[in-house]
């Protein structure tokens, strides 16, 4: 309807990597649009041409930052053949890349506000199909055991979401690696399939199905005593 | 509210009801909202006799949402499962108790969530969220350890099942409360049962209440 502001030399997706950067730093809460534009090298109104609100700017931000991990991730399964070695390496992208305070962000502004409740719906029923698609070329190939696959992607959703949680609010550099491991588990549990999560048992193991119990033996807190007996 | 305004502004009690009021509005409005004008209104002080016991906002909305989650860790990470008949039973009540339930339960979930943003945010708030963290996995431990010893359970390393159970509790939990379709009270229920059973060796039926 208004003439459109001559503002086209500051595209979209610079401001919303710039407003991902701010929001990440500052919360969405001490984020004004006048840092967003600053960062992203425009003016206030060139912002709030392309976003009506901050609630908004969060949102779209999560969905270009998700959209840069699908096509890295895209790159990166070309890489494998089999589903399963597939499945891993979704499991280990979405342990290792993702930025969980914006997510964190995400569930605290969709408690109150039905528009973020909405994108960050749209955002997680992306990536459980994305998981379900592997897992049934998966059962097609007879490399998984035949669970629901829907339901497969949403328990894996759910518990990463949950590891990331404890692994944000705890050391991260050790919550890494019991993150991918229990995920990797559970994934080979539900499936009926191998993918490797015995590698993540303890930087010292050595990959085989004995390491669950070297890191007892590593870590001896870890281990029950009777446990540690009968591995003695 | 009529409770707060007939009691003395100042005494023993005063800021045991500046922090009630704080939790309060943390739930109501979310952390980021709370004023301290509201809060000193709320609990019928002054901003001044607020500022005499807080001296900062942020020290008053982290002994908020300390207190919030001890005074929940008494009655939550109380006797409950412990006095259960059997683990299996006790393990049934936690996890009932650890997802959102209607009213009460959905409060401190969302003062549960509030904690994570504030403490993966603000480095000072993580002791807080990390001592949080700590009893529940002792208590979580402690009822997995119950059945692992009496055999109700498959001799697994109960820490290592508490910290599984917490992320589903967490994972499936938060989306429970935010009213994802896929996720229902119901389901986040029959989910953690399925898995947590599956990974001790018990029928889910006997996990769901």
């Amino acid at each position: 309807m208004s003439p459109r502001p001559q503002i086209d030399h500051v595209r979209r997706p610079q401001i919303l990597a710039a407003a991902a950067e701010v929001i990440v730093e500052r919360g969405l809460v001490k984020t004004r649009i006048a840092d967003v534009a600053e960062r992203a090298g425009t003016s206030p109104p060139a912002v709030l041409y392309w976003f009506r609100s901050k609630d908004e700017l969060l949102a779209e931000a999560l969905t270009v930052d998700e959209e840069r991990f699908y096509v890295e991730m895209r790159e990166g399964i070309h890489l494998f053949e089999r589903p399963r070695d597939q499945l891993r390496f979704m499991i280990e992208a979405s342990a290792e890349e993702y930025d969980w305070i914006l997510w964190i962000e995400l569930w605290v502004r969709a408690l109150r506000d039905p528009a973020t409740r909405e994108a960050r719906q749209r955002l997680d029923n992306r990536w459980r199909e994305e998981i379900a698609a592997v897992i049934r070329a998966g059962q097609g190939a007879g490399e998984f055991g035949d669970a629901d696959a829907d339901e497969v992607a949403l328990l894996l959703g759910s518990l990463i979401d949950g590891l990331a949680v404890q692994a944000t609010l705890n050391d991260p550099a050790v919550g890494r690696e019991r993150m991918l491991r229990c995920a990797l588990e559970m994934a080979e549990s539900l499936l009926d399939c191998e993918l490797g999560a015995a590698a993540y048992e303890t930087a010292a193991g050595n990959g085989s199905e004995t390491s669950k119990y070297a890191v007892r033996e590593t870590v001896p807190h870890l281990a029950d005593p009777e446990l540690r007996r009968e591995l003695e | 509210m009529e409770e707060a305004s007939a009691r003395r502004p100042e005494g023993p009690d005063a800021r045991e009801r500046i922090l009630r009021a704080a939790t309060e509005l943390i739930a109501s409005d979310g952390i980021d909202e709370v004023r301290i004008a509201r809060v000193a209104n709320r609990a019928g002080a002054s901003t001044a006799l607020v500022h005499h016991y807080f001296s900062t906002r942020e020290e008053l909305l982290a002994q908020a949402l300390l207190q919030s989650f001890e005074l929940a860790a008494d009655e939550r990470f109380g006797a409950g499962p412990a006095a259960a008949a059997s683990a299996t039973e006790g393990l049934a009540i936690a996890i009932e108790e650890c997802l959102p339930t209607p009213g009460e339960g959905e409060r401190e979930w969302v003062l549960w969530v509030e904690l994570w943003l504030r403490a993966a945010r603000e480095p000072e708030l993580r002791p807080v969220a990390g001592r949080m963290y700590e009893s529940y996995r002792e208590w979580v431990g402690r009822v997995i350890r119950r059945g692992v010893e009496s055999g109700e359970f498959r001799r697994v390393d109960p820490d290592e099942v508490a910290d599984l159970a917490m992320a589903l509790f967490d994972g499936l939990g938060v989306r429970s409360l935010i009213h994802d379709p896929a996720m229902d009270l119901e389901s986040a229920r029959r989910l953690a049962a399925e898995r947590l059973g599956a990974e001790l060796g018990v029928d889910p039926s006997a996990l769901t209440a």
